[in-house]
């Protein structure tokens, strides 16, 4: 039998302040990052603030920087360039926000500069992303429902398959999962856009599966343990049992997003980010988040479990 | 699990695998077809290429390739009656223009209020299709100047230009020979010699040339500013090289320029650019700014191939009180050009050869291909859209950023598929290539089941796969750690395998739900490509339940009966 991990025996809960601490501080950087989106003040990508991005090659040789001064010498100084590796050489991706209604001539307008600046040097677009600003709040408002609606059907979710403590430690560590995952980002100065929000979304339903199988594990041996040793003492066995199951799937899912992010390209490099730094916080919020709620809880207000 | 039950799932397994075959074949045959197979299909058989294209998984436009717009309809200048079906005309409109694509399955949507969004898969000719999707279609006729009158007009920009370019380098000027403004005066003179660039009839008679005039604009300069920027002059038109284009427009905004020009005289460029001689052109006409005629009378219009002279032409009708105006105006101007014009711009300026009633055709000049009769004959199909429509989202997908998602996304969930069978083979051994099995039959139905439903793969879609190989393995590694769990406990293989699969399945239904839980709210509010994210999860979670449990089951209940279990 190949195992990862032996029998553990690390005692997790006695660990639970300094995870406190961590969690805490990029919390603030999550809630800063949120408030920030609702404000629409973070670096929201084009898709929500409006803007256009163009992607295409030139025929000859183009350094990046002259692409960036001749960019800002006509007024687009915030201009976002990227060289990017395609099968045709000298690619680039040019990114600009602006709030204008009409994308098209937007597109039409940095094709124009493009043209002026490099005469000798033809541009040849191959994709296009124009997004009036109009389209991008519309996008906000359904992102913002899409959050809401989610969030509540999980912890809809929770609430009915759980009883009440369990339910309540389950869904602030789902919060505090997407929080974690928001201020790494806000610190990275990642782009939010509508990958990122669905990338947060998706890690609210499976970031919860570590803390579910956690549960399931502490409830079964609550109802065994419930004679010999003490609370703590069977949170924290619970947690060394389901330790290497908790690992070994986050791994497999964490593997392919690895790759995805390596392989997959720069559309859904961000992406995968998000996604592989939510599994990592949800399979450690599940044991030095989920648990120690329940167990501070039982600590307060003591209960027998049935 | 009872011999008969085991007996069933047996047979309903090989059923599904038979059924996802049968809906994957036609993908697996399009998708492995060589570019000159399918070029020769194209030729030979092209229903057999189109159904085969319907049968396959859709790819999203994001891997094709192709144009997404979201138009919105500026509702703002209409009455409160013609507001109530504004968007819906517009709809039709635009429906109309997109047919004449022959793009295989356009979409074509009312969003919210007053959007619309329209996509094109796989289109190559995007500026053709953008100029067209997007025109407001202001469909005006306006008689042109008389070409003595553009004459002296022109004359007249060129005096008021001279005087001022005079004011400004009158150091510079010097005394031009007698010779070379005998030169120049033959040029002007070739310039105006007329051209019939097409013609507007009820019989068909055209003919037609191409007849261009180069102009060394230095010696003109000082001179005729204005005149030696027109490269050509072709009867009723001015020809303008698209880099002088700027300076004709600043010279025509002159207010000096400006007073010159009849009050009701105006000039308009044409909708398009185009090339003669290896240059690119753009054509200025000096219009009647009075509209002869307008768009609402015209009930159809259709591109014809070819008339007797081999030319490609348009047929339109008109109302019948629409044929009464036309009539009088036809029959009023015979000879003289009737411009087309479209939001401001000439799409074309026909000569009127006879007096038309409520039928006529318009014949193309020059090299007109049959796609300029086409657009020309969509233009004139719209009529009058009801409302303006403006271009709000503009989203091209090319072929270069296409086919590179393809490759990565292709390459990416391939390596990740078999990281993914690699590891679960190393750390469970049999058991792990079982599971291996199980999420190869997920990945073959999911696809057969995308396939059947018609759903479309996008590239988050394919990250939406990856994931689900990721995630479906998950329920295996709970069922196994358990059965581990409780073969160290002492039990016997049998007791294990029922107690594995049992425990483990609560945690298993409820990480899957809150999974489908987001796919379905992603399904609801996200745009193409997530959507097919959101459909790529929540179908490949809900099939991971059949295929790691329920497949994996059947296989463990004949393990039952080892004497040593490889997990």
């Amino acid at each position: 039998m190949l195992q990862i991990l032996k029998k553990t025996n690390i005692d997790f809960i006695g660990k639970r302040y300094y995870a406190f601490a961590v969690s805490g501080i990029l919390m603030i950087f999550g809630i800063v990052a949120f408030i920030a989106i609702f404000l629409g003040k973070a670096d929201l990508g084009i898709d929500f603030a409006g803007g256009t991005m163009l992607e295409g090659y030139f025929e000859e040789p183009v350094r990046i920087g002259e692409l960036r001064d001749a960019m800002s010498r006509n007024g687009y100084d915030d201009a976002f360039i990227q060289s990017l590796h395609r099968e045709v050489p000298h690619y680039f991706l040019i990114r600009v926000k602006t709030t204008i209604e009409d994308v098209t001539q937007i597109a039409e307008d940095i094709l124009g500069v493009l043209e002026k600046e490099f005469p000798d040097n033809k541009f040849h677009k191959d994709s296009v992303d124009g997004i009036g600003p109009s389209v991008g709040k519309t996008l906000q408002k359904q992102a913002r429902l899409a959050v809401l609606i989610a969030l509540v059907g999980i912890l809809l979710y929770i609430w009915i398959r759980f009883d009440f403590r369990f339910g309540v430690a389950a869904t602030l560590t789902t919060l505090h999962d997407v929080l974690l995952v928001l201020g790494i980002l806000f610190i990275l100065q990642r782009e939010i856009t509508l990958l990122i929000v669905t990338a947060l979304l998706t890690l609210a339903g499976y970031s919860l599966n570590d803390t579910v199988v956690l549960f399931d594990r502490i409830r079964e041996n609550l109802k065994l343990f419930r004679k010999k040793g003490g609370f703590a003492s069977t949170i924290n066995a619970s947690i060394n049992e389901v330790l290497s199951r908790t690992i070994i799937t986050s791994l497999t899912t964490f593997l392919v997003l690895f790759i995805l992010f390596l392989v997959g390209g720069e559309v859904v490099h961000d992406f995968a980010l998000a996604l592989m730094l939510g599994i990592i916080i949800g399979t450690y919020s599940s044991v030095f988040v989920a648990s120690p709620i329940i167990l501070e809880w039982e600590r307060k207000s003591p209960k027998r479990f049935k | 699990m009872t011999q008969k039950t085991r007996s069933y799932l047996t047979v309903l397994i090989i059923f599904l695998i038979l059924a996802s075959l049968w809906y994957l074949y036609p993908s697996i045959r399009l998708w492995t077809m060589s570019e000159s197979k399918k070029q020769t299909l194209k030729t030979t058989e092209p229903q057999d290429l189109i159904s085969l294209e319907r049968k396959a998984l859709n790819l999203g436009l994001d891997l094709k390739g192709g144009m997404h717009v979201v138009l919105q309809v500026d509702q703002s200048k209409l009455k409160e009656n013609e507001r109530r079906d504004a968007v819906d005309r517009a709809l039709e409109i635009i429906r109309n223009r997109v047919d004449q694509f022959g793009v295989t399955e356009p979409l074509i949507q009312k969003q919210g209020g007053d959007r619309v969004i329209v996509e094109l898969p796989g289109l190559q000719d995007v500026d053709r299709a953008q100029a067209l999707i997007g025109q407001t279609a202001q469909l005006e006729f306006k008689l042109l100047e008389s070409q003595e009158n553009t004459t002296a007009i022109l004359k007249k920009i060129d005096e008021v230009l001279a005087q001022k370019e005079e004011a400004l380098f009158e150091e510079k000027e010097e005394a031009e020979s007698l010779e070379e403004a005998k030169e120049k005066k033959k040029i002007v003179e070739d310039l105006f010699a007329p051209e019939e660039p097409e013609s507007v009839s009820e019989a068909s008679d055209t003919t037609d040339t191409a007849s261009f005039l180069e102009v060394e604009e230095e010696d003109l300069y000082t001179e005729r500013p204005f005149t030696s920027l027109l490269e050509g002059f072709g009867g009723f038109w001015l020809g303008v090289p698209i880099e002088d284009k700027p300076k004709v427009e600043l010279f025509l905004n002159n207010p000096d320029v400006q007073a010159v020009i009849p009050e009701d005289d105006e000039f308009a460029w044409a909708t398009r650019t185009e090339i003669i001689q290896g240059m690119e052109y753009q054509k200025l006409y000096l219009l009647k700014k009075r509209t002869e005629f307008s768009g609402k009378y015209l009930v159809d219009a259709r591109p014809m191939a070819r008339d007797e002279y081999g030319k490609p032409y348009v047929n339109f009708k008109l109302t019948k009180e629409g044929g009464r105006r036309f009539a009088r105006l036809t029959g009023a101007n015979i000879k003289k050009p009737l411009a087309i014009i479209l939001d401001g711009r000439v799409e074309s300026a026909p000569e009127i050869q006879s007096k038309i009633r409520d039928e006529g055709r318009i014949t193309m000049g020059g090299a007109a291909t049959f796609d300029e009769a086409v657009d020309l004959s969509i233009v004139l199909r719209a009529g009058a859209l009801p409302a303006p429509v403006k271009i709000i989202e503009n989203r091209i997908i090319g072929p270069s950023l296409g086919q590179d998602s393809i490759r990565k996304g292709t390459n990416s969930a391939i390596i990740g598929f078999l990281a993914v069978l690699l590891f679960m083979a190393i750390y469970y051994k049999l058991s792990g290539v079982i599971a291996d099995f199980a999420v190869l039959l997920n990945l073959t139905f999911l696809m057969a089941v995308m396939a059947a439903l018609d759903a479309t793969l996008t590239l988050p879609g394919i990250a939406g796969i990856i994931l689900t190989v990721g995630m479906s393995v998950d329920a295996n590694v709970l069922i196994f750690e358990r059965i581990r769990e409780e073969l160290r406990t002492g039990k016997t293989i049998r007791a294990a395998i029922d107690a594995g699969y049992k425990r483990a399945l609560t945690a298993i239904i409820d990480a899957n739900i809150t999974t489908l839980i987001t796919a379905g709210v992603l399904f609801q509010f996200g745009t193409g490509p997530i959507k097919g994210f959101a459909v790529a999860l929540s179908l490949g979670v809900a099939i991971s339940l059949f295929t790691a449990v329920v497949i994996t089951r059947v296989i463990f209940e004949i393990r039952k009966g080892y004497r040593a279990l490889s997990i």
